[in-house]
């Protein structure tokens, strides 16, 4: 794999899907106020698959966790789709997040005493679906993630890629523009992994605009572009020039968990 | 909202334990609450139940014998007419007492308005042609019973012996004293026989109309109708208006019990609200991060529990439909007249309260809930702690580590902990305030004279002379003293109010009141107040007050407080020969007994008439004490109900634990701790709080305990003092049997735990 350092682009607002200009985050909580986050900016086009990478502590989940709404920025602008939503209130925030944002954790976070279907229906019935719509989107989702005979177990019965892949399939319910992935493999073992990371390669195939926090740099492998993030700032911004095309690649990882 | 509804549809079936204890809280205080106001209704307002038991008249009319009522139908708003029933005055003779009684004639078979409600023995009956059928209230003044054979005279001579064979209640006339003369019912022929004469006897008819509010109109009209031919008309307010009494003690200690069962309601649904929030926090986390707004997850939350209030709460309301009789069956007819059913829109009005206060109850952990973090979802921060020196020295000194684990565990989240202390120590407290409210009851019960109830019968000369009479009981056996009395009325020197005022004994001799400050009566002058009085004249010990009785201006020094439960505490106290040095021509003396030790009231009151020839007039005196047996039940119901608020707190304090700790446990068992160990650290975790909930709550509710009864005798006019600590004896059985039940109710959850293997604690 080749990559190499680009210079900053300069896009118009209008054609970014996400724009950030001087993020901060700064926690108080006692002792000495601890910097998160210092000044990040970064677009992201339509389409595009990031990677952001960093050793344990270099602010990743907090960028990410700012870029969901799910805490407000200290300083810093973000624009979402050409609006500006560092400013939104919670429940604004939340909105968003229905209809436009989904999000994948580490440990998965399925509601536990709901079955996989209603997990799966859980965002389709909040953004005002009605319940044979919800129905028949969680069955196309969990026939594409081959978790159709899995509908009404309850989530601690499945296996960890299982459950992630149930998430991965709430996170698409509603058809987001941005998917937000918090280490989705850092509790998978390989086999699970391989299969967590064939479906985002598929979804970004399919046109979807993913950021992916992650340590393993397999899965970096399969963006289009890496970020670096050290101290809570961005050491390095390349594009992945290998010209593997999203499908390829998830034919090849495809093959690799076969 | 589907989404919120599903959510909602899942959380409860995933504990429905919870789910059903909380519905049985609010059913159970809905229940008590109902009933509370059913007895109250009944003991203070008894008309309404009796009218509606009986199917009763409003409007009473005596006739002329031989009037035709057939035009009273025709009148609008009449709905059905009661009789014409004969109805003759005579007199029923009891050795030398002679009482009023007016005479009905009625038939075997029960008409269908103006219904009598059999309390003892049978209805009238063709094959007991001689029997009659007393009004209770009369009966129990006459002191008769089913199967005492009395003798009746008529006005005009004629005699016949009768046998009473039932006693009845009956919503047509107002409680014997207050209204005279009392009521028996009998069949025609005796009738006829007692009164031969048609013309002496009256026709009765009672006229039942739709709306009680047209009353007056309607009894225009029937008297319009049947000109000439009306005697006299009687109306239901009268009714009412006689029947009608205050019962403070009972009435203080409902309302005590109402309100009591009502904090533990909303204390219970808060606790187990917050709970669930504590418990959940990550998953309404996730919710967040899924798109749920802040107000989305709070009006989620309150609904979830709402609904569960509004089950409980039509539990509650079915409930009380199907229990009210039965339950409240066993109410003696002296207490509660009547026990009916409340009517349907206060039901309703008391289930939408119980309701209103669910919603009040969750809507603060409900506002909790939406402000939780959308971060904690991802972030699972674990309550950050450290293994105190007072532990680690406990440790060393070969205490099971097991429990020195668990007893620090259950206080590293600081909220939780003090959330389910304080939810215990108020359910324990309000305990032990019910045992104080017990051990007075009993006290009461066990020594009448510390309310005023020194004697037990009081004695008037009768056929006799006021010395004979003095005789007669100051030589009685059974008689320990007996204390000369009379009760007059006094007005107050502004002129515009009257009060009650009692001679009793003599400055040199004093009743022996129980005073509750300052002292007796000891020279002429002085008298004792109770609390009611001293409030309705701004009085306190001490100080002077002027009076007329009989038109002689008197002026007492109150120098004592005295606790008296009966003419709403307004009594003034004073020595006999007051009222002599004043120049007040004394009314009636009577005499009031205080018994030996171990005689029965009924024994000596048969002792004195058989003594007397049956010449002298002996009551027993009205015992408000007797009363009180009804609370038992209620307190028995409301540490019920506090036990369950107990329970959801212990509950909840150990999932909240359980959630906490799992990772915990799950490296205690890898370094290892036996399962057994485990489970001891578990419970140990819960009992620890429980203990220390327990201990503050007994030791809170102690110290109140008796003060708050004083302080609510005391608004009541009773006066401070009656209150009593609760018993050695039953604190300790409170205080062990709370303590083992929060254990035995730690122990489920924890099982549960032990089940878990290991590899599943350690791992996400």
């Amino acid at each position: 794999m080749i990559a190499r350092a680009v210079p900053q682009p300069a896009p118009s607002a209008d054609e970014m899907l996400l724009k950030i200009v001087g993020l901060s985050k700064v926690y108080k909580g006692g002792g000495p106020p601890v910097h998160a986050v210092r000044g990040v900016s970064l677009s992201l086009e339509p389409g595009q698959f990031v990677a952001v990478m960093g050793p344990s502590g270099s602010g990743k989940s907090s960028l990410l966790h700012m870029l969901g709404g799910l805490e407000p920025p200290t300083t810093g602008q973000i624009w979402f789709d050409g609006a500006r939503v560092d400013g939104l209130s919670q429940a604004r925030w939340a909105m968003l997040r229905r209809r436009n944002i989904g999000f994948v954790f580490q440990f998965f976070n399925l509601v536990s005493n709901m079955t996989v279907a209603d997990n799966v229906e859980l965002p389709a019935l909040m953004s005002g679906a009605t319940r044979r719509q919800a129905k028949e989107r969680r069955i196309e989702l969990l026939a594409e993630l081959g978790l159709s005979d899995k509908a009404s177990a309850s989530p601690a019965r499945l296996s960890g890629g299982e459950q992630q892949r149930v998430a991965l399939a709430r996170a698409l319910a509603n058809r987001p523009s941005l998917l937000l992935a918090d280490e989705p493999t850092g509790n998978l073992d390989s086999l699970n992994s391989a299969d967590v990371l064939r479906v985002l390669c598929r979804v970004h195939g399919q046109g979807q605009t993913i950021i992916l926090v992650t340590h393993d740099a397999r899965a970096a492998s399969m963006a289009d572009r890496v970020v670096n993030l050290f101290d809570g700032m961005i050491i390095d911004d390349m594009d992945v020039v290998t010209p593997i095309r999203p499908s390829v690649a998830a034919a090849g990882v495809l093959r690799l968990g076969e | 909202m589907r989404a919120a509804l599903r959510w909602i549809r899942s959380d409860l079936r995933a504990r429905p334990f919870q789910v059903a204890v909380e519905m049985l809280v609010v059913g159970g205080v809905l229940t008590a609450l109902l009933l509370s106001v059913t007895v109250l209704e009944g003991a203070t307002n008894p008309w309404a139940g009796l009218f509606a038991q009986s199917r009763g008249a409003q409007i009473w009319m005596r006739l002329a014998p031989g009037t035709k009522v057939s035009g009273l139908r025709q009148i609008g708003g009449v709905t059905a007419i009661a009789g014409p029933y004969s109805t003759t005055a005579a007199t029923i003779v009891q050795g030398p007492l002679q009482s009023a009684v007016e005479l009905r004639a009625m038939t075997p078979a029960m008409p269908q308005i103006g219904r009598l409600l059999v309390r003892q023995g049978s209805w009238l009956a063709p094959s007991a042609p001689g029997g009659v059928v007393l009004e209770a209230s009369f009966a129990q003044a006459i002191h008769c019973r089913v199967g005492s054979e009395l003798v009746i005279n008529g006005i005009d001579g004629p005699t016949a012996k009768v046998r009473v064979i039932g006693i009845a209640a009956t919503s047509d006339q107002g409680f014997y004293p207050d209204q005279t003369p009392g009521l028996a019912w009998v069949q025609l022929p005796l009738l006829r026989r007692i009164e031969p004469i048609a013309r002496h006897t009256e026709e009765v008819v009672g006229i039942r109309i739709a709306n009680s509010a047209d009353t007056s109109f309607v009894a225009q009209q029937a008297v319009a109708e049947l000109t000439g031919a009306v005697r006299s008309v009687s109306t239901w307010t009268q009714v009412e208006q006689s029947m009608a009494r205050g019962d403070p003690l009972l009435g203080l200690l409902l309302a005590l019990f109402g309100l009591v069962a009502l904090g533990g309601a909303v204390l219970v649904i808060a606790s187990a609200t917050g709970g669930r929030v504590l418990v959940q926090l990550e998953e309404l986390a996730t919710l967040k991060t899924l798109g749920f707004t802040p107000g989305q997850i709070t009006a989620m939350v309150v609904a979830e529990h709402a609904g569960v209030g509004l089950a409980g709460a039509s539990l509650g309301v079915v409930a009380t439909r199907y229990l009210t009789v039965p339950l409240l069956h066993g109410i003696p007819a002296s207490i509660v007249p009547a026990v009916v059913p409340l009517p349907a829109t206060w039901i309703v009005l008391m289930a939408c309260s119980a309701e209103f206060l669910v919603v009040l109850a969750a809507a603060f952990p409900g506002w909790r809930a939406g402000r939780v973090s959308a971060v904690v979802a991802v972030r699972r921060p674990l309550p950050a702690g450290h293994l105190s020196q007072l532990a680690r020295v406990v440790m060393l000194s070969r205490f099971p580590p097991a429990i020195v684990l668990g007893a620090r565990a259950a206080f590293i989240r600081r909220l939780p902990a003090a959330l389910t202390i304080g939810g215990l120590a108020m359910s324990m407290a309000v305990i032990t305030i019910g045992l104080g409210v017990a051990s007075t009851v009993d006290d009461v019960q066990r020594h009448p004279a510390n309310i005023g109830l020194a004697a037990a019968l009081t004695v008037s000369p009768g056929e006799l002379s006021q010395a004979q009479a003095g005789a007669i009981v100051s030589g009685d056996r059974q008689v320990l003293s007996a204390y000369p009395s009379v009760q007059v009325n006094a007005l107050l020197a502004t002129g515009t109010t009257t009060i009650t005022t009692l001679g009793l004994g003599t400055s040199a001799r004093p009743y022996p009141f129980h005073v509750a400050q300052g002292s007796l009566y000891h020279a002429p002058g002085q008298a004792v107040a109770s609390q009611g009085l001293l409030d309705l004249l701004h009085l306190k010990v001490g100080e002077l007050v002027p009076m007329q009785i009989n038109g002689v201006p008197v002026i007492f020094r109150i120098v004592g407080r005295i606790v008296e439960p009966e003419y709403s505490g307004q009594v003034l106290a004073y020595g006999l020969d007051t009222l002599s040095q004043a120049g007040v021509v004394s009314p009636p003396v009577y005499y009031s007994l205080v018994l030996r030790p171990g005689v029965t009231v009924s024994a000596a009151r048969r002792h004195l008439l058989a003594v007397s020839g049956g010449r002298l007039d002996v009551t027993e005196v009205n015992d408000p004490a007797s009363q009180l047996g009804i609370i038992r039940p209620m307190l028995a119901g409301l540490i019920a109900v506090l036990a369950l608020v107990g329970l959801v707190s212990v509950l909840t304090a150990s999932s909240v634990g359980i959630r906490d700790q799992l990772r915990d446990v799950g490296a205690l068992r890898a370094i290892g701790l036996t399962p057994r160990q485990v489970m001891v650290s578990m419970v140990s975790s819960t009992t620890a709080l429980a203990v220390i909930a327990i201990a503050t709550g007994a030791t809170a509710g102690f110290m109140v305990s008796t003060r708050l009864i004083n302080l609510g005798a005391q608004v009541y006019g009773i006066g401070s003092g009656i209150g009593r600590p609760p018993s050695a004896p039953a604190m300790a059985a409170a205080i062990l049997i709370a303590a083992a039940g929060a254990t035995l109710t730690a122990i489920l959850p924890a099982r549960r735990v032990v089940a878990t293997p290991v590899a599943t604690m350690l791992g996400p």
